[in-house]
């Protein structure tokens, strides 16, 4: 085989793209601190043109290829001793202890008592086969994901607004044209940097609108003219949102005709917006009242001048009304007449590098492939053909990722779980608990390239291939399908999680057919997709291949769909639903408890040398070197009323856990809020202070407005084991770096 | 038997109550009847000056929609009046004709404008007729008539330096009408300014074109324009000043009548308990406007230093949300249940914000105090709590002030003209009740244009220039060197500018630096 591919990056959703070639000897740019790895790396990275980067990669994508043959991969089953040491086993050992446990649970407490937990990042192919393999091989309805931290609230507010969810409904490019750009809770300059580029044209012509509660990279952008920052106290973006559509609708900046003619709901919009004027919402968020003016006359001016975008990110949907706060987005989007034209409209930006084609074809607990309800009898019957199988051998909904984790050893709960492409124990709201919960199971089977935190606890951990190391396809934050291209052979112990699925169905006695051979699996979905909101039906490898952009919904004989909504929305009538959403009442959020007079708000949140729980990036010499710790981020004066200088360590509380970490004092974050970035374990765990509270409609956490209390800490004793994230496990190498 | 409960008046407190019950209505647990004075179901009045210069339309302002609510079950008698209400046989006597009975009962009948008394208006409180020309801007026919002045460029004269007279001339003047604000005292806003803010907004307004008439007492109106239209006011020096049109913005009163006129008993407001319930009838509750909490215990701390009713709809929302959940706990389960829940949390001193453009002003709480009065410069505690304190900032020449009154850190009271990040901080840090930055400077540097740009220039080498791959200003300066002479060179042997690419104006200019020493 070739060595070498064009193909995509292992990591966000914008999958830019590149191409790996064999790497010659010290042939690796030098950027600094110069990384002194003793591994060179098999493979060299270039960024590719192409429409989402250009040809631009971020500093994650460059150094993606020093995770392939890094020292401290898993390249064979590991099985855990009772002495809690990990030691190789065989794969037929490990697929016999597998088939056993599923066997005995199943025996002992159903089906339900199995569950699994899948990730973001799978490709399609192994996000459609492992629910049909949680469906089909261990007949549990217990499958969720980790995009149920991510998506669920944007998705679920897209559904019932438009009637179908895509996270961007246009290419991406389009927004190069805009000459308004309004972003809410996204930090796309730490997140996803050659995304910045398309926000160069709203920039140039002072449109570009950020709302965050810290002057971040991103809402730096604004300055010199670019355009205005929203700084609004974390948990109260619906409230500024409902601020900026009242001046909308007041000040006659509505899109009358549009409303007339393409939506519905309108009138009882008006009636909700009513009480939400400009300085009352001043007195709510902390955001002057001429800038919510500013920013409704700014987005109506860009709408009639080349276009106008409202975008949202976890910022504002990672909340318990994260659903009501992406719906009062898409309401404002709607009463300026963008959604649905060619130069303007509302997207969410996906996050996970297939959080899009991961929340469409089957990894969800309510869903069946094609974005197809589970519930829906005639979803069930036709996925039921395709698979071959009678329709009763599909079970009804299980539990969101939240519920899910909770009953974790519980009675009634999963006692025995398969996590594939996630790192609960660090990505999880509340995860202290969820950790315990781990620790209850009777068996816990994860498969991953490293002994992530989560693996760690696993009795059982499974090598799979990396990204560069197999074929199949992702669906970028644009709803565009692409390759991802094997460029390698894997270590010889590694196994495709599609085989994976494919030997145990077989040892489960399963029905229907699991392949290993990513292009069968695509065909299948092609298949059961067929017909749903997500319909893949005309989409095959070899279109693909030809580069053709494949965006969903593409039905066999179409040609695709790169605009969506031009024609109609997706409801019946093709008309948008406009659904009145306003803050709940005060009492019913979660309230301050205890006695300590000065809470702060903590926000969690990415860095750029840092994805997801980090079990991947933390592995990167230079991105370890570069970010090796949580820092907690404060404000000067917030900072020295509890008598904490820049770099202290503090302690930071709440009645869930506590963070042990260093300061970084900051001007550029609010005063009553502090935050803390997620990509780091142990005592750095952000998540060990997050609640598992969550939106009622869309099952997310809130993960962005927590009430902690911080306090300057005596220095650990155990320094090393900070400075050092916790991750380590048997094969610790970031410390090289340092 | 589902419970009957009859909601007089329909405005936005109303509206918030009737939204509320929604649910309970839908599920057959409450019957609902709502009866409105006005034709229109409830619209939202703080805004009918914005109405009345053209700045929003009469659509945008509706709270609720008559056929909506019918569809959902509940009954709307719009235009009518209660005439009086029948406590033994627990029934309203509607203008309309029909006595509908009542389980419980609502008063939101709001409040009516003051009208002062004043030669040439009839001072019949109750039913005011206005001459021609003379409006107490309450409806919308008030704002109608303030749209054909705006319109015509005509002379309008605001009669009070209160929050809605000021907004009200702002909005005039700013939409192209001549105005003039009468107030008594030196300052506008005296009820709820300190002398400094009242100057520095007093100025603000004469710039914004307002003429200013302070200290005045009015005495009469002449109406000797066409169709005996308003002409002029007359103060008690016996000058005259000449409009087109005049905005009484006198303040307002609780409509308490109807209670009186049923035995309940009244002050400013209709007396009600911590659970919104009037005395001596359990039953009957009152929120918003005519309402004033006050228990019937005179111990009670809170009551002893509680204001009257605010004036502000902030707090009869809140009343109206509170209430929503009590009527259906009883609906439910009746009294035990109704007893979980906790009575209605005191309201903290309301907020003004001027709800204008060209001035920015925010006031709160109790400004009296200044930063040199004795019990101030004494410092520890008094009488057991942490001592008042003042911190002030005055730049009258930019129209600048701020003053900070805080005990323990926590706000009491603020002022701000002209600072509108500082006011917008200060305001919802007051409504937190969360402590100040210690130095309280901050809070004025918000406004500073230092503030709104990210970290300027910086000559460090060590400096990432490309945050994207991290590639320092050092490590851009070595490519040049070893003869990197473009962005895409420097790009390719260092990878910066690689990601989002705006560090490609920094490489540029790092490589145009190096030639230019090279040339030299």
């Amino acid at each position: 085989m070739p060595n070498g591919a064009n193909t995509h990056c292992p990591y966000c959703a914008l999958q830019c793209a590149m191409t790996l070639t064999p790497a010659a000897p010290s042939a690796q740019p030098g950027s600094d601190p110069a990384p002194a790895a003793k591994v060179l790396p098999l493979l060299e990275v270039s960024g590719r043109d192409f429409p989402t980067n250009r040809g631009g990669l971020c500093r994650k994508g460059w150094t993606s290829a020093s995770l392939l043959n890094h020292t401290g991969r898993v390249t064979e089953p590991m099985l855990k001793g009772s002495d809690g040491v990990h030691r190789p086993v065989t794969w037929d050992q490990a697929l016999m202890l597998v088939t056993g446990a599923v066997k005995q649970t199943r025996e002992q407490y159903g089906a339900d008592a199995v569950g699994v937990f899948g990730g973001g990042g799978l490709t399609n192919e192994k996000a459609y086969q492992l629910g049909k393999f949680a469906r089909l091989a261990l007949g549990t309805s217990r499958i969720d994901y980790n995009g149920r931290f991510c998506m669920s609230s944007a998705a679920a507010a897209g559904n019932r607004a438009f009637g179908v969810d895509r996270g961007l409904p246009f290419p991406v490019e389009d927004l190069d044209s805009a000459n308004a750009i309004f972003l809410l809770g996204s930090n796309v300059a730490e997140t996803m940097p050659p995304f910045v580029q398309h926000l160069q044209g709203a920039r140039d012509s002072g449109g570009l609108i950020v709302a965050d509660p810290r002057r971040s990279a991103t809402a730096a952008f604004t300055g010199d003219g670019g355009g205005i920052h929203l700084q609004p106290t974390p948990g109260t973006d619906l409230a500024l949102l409902l601020g900026i559509s009242h001046v909308v609708v007041h000040e006659g900046l509505a899109d009358a005709e549009y409303l007339q003619s393409r939506t519905t709901g309108y009138p009882a919009i008006v009636r909700s917006l009513a009480a939400f004027w400009p300085e009352r919402v001043q007195s709510i968020t902390g955001v002057p009242a001429t800038l919510i003016r500013e920013t409704a006359r700014r987005l109506a001016d860009g709408a009639r001048r080349g276009g106008s975008y409202i975008l949202t990110g976890r910022g504002v949907e990672q909340h318990v009304d994260g659903t009501d706060t992406a719906t009062a987005a898409i309401n404002l989007s709607l009463l300026l007449g963008l959604p649905g034209s060619s130069r303007s409209g509302y997207g969410t930006l996906t996050g996970q590098g297939n959080g899009q084609g991961g929340r469409e074809h089957g990894q969800k607990a309510d869903q069946l492939p094609g974005y197809r309800k589970i519930t829906d009898p005639a979803a069930r019957a036709h996925v039921a053909k395709v698979w071959g199988v009678d329709e009763s051998l599909i079970p009804g909904p299980g539990l969101p990722a939240v519920e899910l984790l909770k009953s974790l050893g519980q009675p009634d709960g999963v006692r025995c779980l398969f996590v594939h492409g996630a790192n609960v124990a660090v990505s999880a709201p509340d995860a202290s608990t969820v950790i315990e919960g781990l620790r209850s199971l009777d068996f816990l089977v994860v498969c991953d390239f490293f002994m992530s935190e989560t693996a760690l606890e696993a009795d059982l951990v499974l090598p799979v291939t990396q990204w560069a190391e197999e074929e199949g396809t992702l669906t970028n934050l644009e709803g565009r399908v692409l390759r991802r291209r094997k460029a390698l052979t894997p270590p010889p112990g590694v196994r495709s999680e599609l085989w994976l699925m494919a030997r145990l169905a077989e040892s489960l006695d399963a029905p229907s057919t699991f392949s290993d051979d990513p292009e069968t699996v695509f065909e299948e979905l092609r298949l059961a997709s067929a017909g749903g909101l997500a319909d893949y039906s005309g989409i095959d490898y070899a279109m693909l291949d030809r580069g053709e952009a494949a965006y969903w919904p593409y039905p066999t004989g179409s040609s695709g769909t790169p605009r969506l909504f031009l024609d109609g929305f997706a409801h019946a009538g093709g008309r948008a639903v406009m659904v009145p959403v306003a803050p709940q009442k005060r009492s019913q959020r979660s309230a301050v408890v205890g006695s300590d007079p000065d809470p702060l708000t903590l926000v969690t949140g990415r860095l750029l040398e840092h994805y997801q729980s980090g079990a991947q990036t933390r592995r990167v010499a230079e991105l370890a070197a570069a970010q090796p710790e949580a820092l907690l981020q404060m404000h000067p004066a917030t900072a020295v009323v509890r008598n904490i200088s820049d770099g202290d360590f503090v302690r930071v509380s709440n009645q869930r856990g506590e963070v042990l970490c260093r300061v970084e004092l900051s001007n550029s974050i609010r005063t009553d809020t502090v935050f803390l970035p997620f990509h780091f374990p142990g005592l750095g765990s952000a998540n060990r202070l997050t609640e598992a509270v969550t939106d009622p409609i869309s099952g997310m956490p809130e993960f962005k407005a927590s009430t902690v209390w911080v306090r300057k800490a005596a220095l650990p004793e155990v320094e090393p084991a900070l400075a050092v994230p916790a991750a380590a496990g048997p094969s610790m190498h970031v410390k090289e770096a340092s | 038997m589902s419970e009957r409960i009859v909601v007089v008046g329909f405005g936005p407190v109303a509206a918030r109550l009737v939204d509320e019950l929604l649910p309970a209505v839908r599920s057959g647990l409450v019957q609902l009847l709502v009866v409105g004075q006005e034709a229109e179901a409830a619209y939202n009045r703080v805004m009918v000056a914005e109405l009345g210069v053209g700045r929003t339309t009469a659509e945008a302002l509706a709270m609720a929609d008559a056929t909506d609510l019918v569809a959902d079950g509940v009954e709307v008698r719009l235009g009518v009046t209660v005439k009086r209400i029948d406590r033994a046989r627990q029934q309203v006597v509607l203008s309309d004709g029909t006595t509908p009975s009542y389980d419980r009962l609502v008063f939101a009948t709001g409040s009516r404008p003051v009208i002062p008394n004043l030669t040439g208006i009839n001072p019949d409180p109750s039913h005011p007729v206005l001459p021609l020309g003379v409006t107490a801007l309450r409806d919308l026919r008030d704002a109608a008539q303030l749209r054909d002045a705006v319109v015509a460029g005509k002379r309008v004269i605001v009669l009070g330096g209160g929050v809605l007279g000021l907004e009200t001339a702002l909005a005039a003047t700013e939409e192209g009408a001549l105005t003039t604000v009468v107030h008594n005292g030196s300052f506008p806003l005296g009820r709820n300014i300190d002398r400094g803010g009242g100057a520095v907004l007093a100025a603000s307004l004469r710039n914004s074109g307002i003429t200013m008439v302070g200290n005045a007492r009015s005495t009469a109106v002449e109406h000797n324009g066409p169709d005996g239209m308003f002409s002029a006011l007359v103060l008690n020096d016996g000058s005259r000043i000449e409009g087109d049109l005049l905005v009484l913005s006198c303040g307002v009163r609780p409509r308490i009548e109807l209670a009186e006129g049923c035995g309940l008993p009244a002050a400013t407001g209709i007396l009600v308990d911590h659970h919104l319930r009037t005395y001596h009838e359990p039953h009957m509750f009152a929120i918003g406007d005519c309402a004033e909490v006050r228990c019937a215990d005179v111990e009670c701390p809170e009551c002893r230093t509680a204001p009257g009713p605010s004036g502000l709809v902030g707090p009869g929302w809140r009343q109206a949300e509170w209430l929503a959940e009590y009527l259906i706990l009883l609906a439910e389960g009746g009294q035990d249940a109704a007893d979980t829940l906790a009575p209605l949390p005191q309201e903290k001193p309301g907020v003004v914000v001027l709800k204008a453009r060209g001035i920015n002003l925010a006031v709160a709480g109790d400004n009296s105090a200044e930063p040199w009065d004795d019990e101030l410069l004494c410092v520890g505690v008094a009488e057991g709590r942490p001592r008042r304190q003042v911190a002030q900032w005055a730049d009258p020449e930019h129209g600048r002030y701020v003053k900070m009154t805080t005990r323990g850190g926590a706000l009491e009271g603020l002022v701000t003209v002209g600072m509108p990040r500082t006011a917008a901080e200060l305001v919802m840090l007051f409504e937190r009740g969360s402590e100040l930055p210690a130095d309280r400077s901050l809070l004025l540097r918000l406004d500073g244009p230092d503030q709104l740009d990210s970290a300027g220039a910086n000559n460090d080498p060590q400096r990432t220039v490309c945050r994207c791959a991290g590639v320092s200003g050092a490590s851009i300066e070595e490519a040049v060197l070893d003869g990197c002479s473009s962005v895409p060179e420097v790009s390719k042997a260092t990878r910066a500018g690689t990601g989002c690419g705006g560090c490609h104006g920094d490489i540029k200019g790092i490589i145009e630096k190096h030639f230019q020493g090279v040339a030299a």
